[in-house]
């Protein structure tokens, strides 16, 4: 992978989902795929900034979301990234029915568990993206 | 004058996952929502601002908001003020630290033990500002502390996705849409305490709907039929099926 695969967690304030979210995208940075990920914060997003939407329009982009709102998608997008793959901590949670995530500032031991089964899962996509470059390489 | 729904404060922390800072302005602004004000401040999650479409972008003109930012880019409150409306008031955790004296806090994603006071001493700055917004008059539009009565309502809105949005209802006056703020609250507390819609409208009604909406000038006149006629249509389903 030339670029690296920008994570982008929408770190959510509101509930358990979006501490989830953060701490996947950290665990996927600094620990399962630290050479190939990058985490992008969401707040530049927003603001519109031109070095971070440049980031996210010229690599793949893996988004984490708590909610259905989607905010970290819907961001990207309207930023003009390309969406290579979306999670949602939800659908992850319905796979992982044991891990009950509790806590916003502070992540249970459920909820950071089920940080690490949402992280795993996004770099299986990150592996499958890495694996499609050097197929086409 | 019935009982209005608390005014509270708003808090949008930027939450930067580069920075420690950002991660200090999450844990800060969380310590005020859930222990030291939990009864005064909600909060708004910035990307809302983008993802969440007009009635989030509403939520910040209606309640006084404090943006928390960790680095000079102030992503928090510039979106605040470039989406909402602009904030009462900002902090900037590196500024913060410096004023203060505090060590410069490390790590974003666990915060290392040493900087723990920084986020005590930042939510304490947040709950003091917050204790003086409260004390405070706000022009909603000015985006300010002022002594002035505000000039111009504009939201339109339903919940933030925390749940502690502001309902907003659209009325028609004189063909064109108008959308006044927190009316279902106020018709809902008026008829809990026992006022119908027999006769004019309760004086004590507009005076509330005034309280959460700047009535332009001139349109005084307009507001009070749609809101009478609000009044009577919500007396109306509030009716017992019997009736």
């Amino acid at each position: 992978m030339s670029a690296k695969i920008m994570i982008v967690p929408c770190s959510g304030i509101g509930k358990s989902y979006g501490s989830v979210t953060r701490e996947a995208a950290y665990a996927l940075a600094e620990e399962l795929r630290p050479e190939k990920t990058s985490v992008v914060p969401l707040s530049l997003l927003v603001l519109g900034d031109e070095m971070t939407r440049a980031a996210v329009q010229a690599a793949p982009v893996i988004t984490l979301d708590g909610c259905k709102l989607a905010c970290a998608t819907v961001n990207v997008r309207q930023a003009g990234g390309v969406i290579a793959g979306q999670f949602a901590v939800l659908d992850c949670y319905r796979r992982h029915k044991d891990l009950k995530p509790q806590g916003i500032a502070e992540l249970n031991e459920g909820g950071l568990a089920l940080a690490r089964a949402l992280a795993t899962e996004a770099a299986e996509v990150c592996d499958r993206l890495i694996a499609e470059e050097a197929d086409h390489a | 004058m019935p009982d209005l729904p608390q005014r509270k404060i708003g808090i949008v922390a930027c939450s930067g996952e580069e920075l420690a800072e950002g991660t200090v302005t999450r844990l800060a602004a969380l310590k005020v929502l859930e222990q030291l004000r939990p009864a005064q401040t909600v909060t708004i999650c910035l990307p809302l601002f983008l993802a969440g479409g007009e009635g989030d972008r509403a939520f910040a003109r209606f309640y006084p908001t404090i943006a928390v930012d960790g680095c000079e880019k102030r992503c928090a409150a510039r979106a605040t003020e470039l989406y909402s409306n602009k904030p009462a008031a900002t902090l900037i955790v590196a500024d913060f630290v410096a004023q203060h004296g505090l060590p410069r806090p490390q790590g974003p994603r666990r915060l290392s033990p040493e900087s723990g006071p920084i986020v005590d001493a930042l939510a304490e700055e947040i709950a003091t500002e917050v204790d003086h917004l409260l004390r405070a008059r706000w022009s909603r539009t000015e985006g300010a502390i002022l002594e002035a009565t505000a000039q111009t309502p504009q939201v339109a809105t339903a919940a933030c996705a925390c749940g502690s949005g502001i309902p907003v209802t659209t009325v028609q006056m004189d063909g064109r849409q108008v959308q006044i703020m927190a009316l279902e609250p106020i018709l809902a507390l008026a008829y809990d305490q026992g006022l119908r819609s027999e006769g004019p409208l309760p004086a004590r009604i507009m005076a509330t709907v005034q309280v959460y909406n700047a009535i332009p000038a001139g349109e005084e006149a307009q507001w009070e039929r749609a809101v009478a006629l609000a009044w009577q249509a919500f007396c109306q389903r509030r009716l017992p099926i019997s009736a």
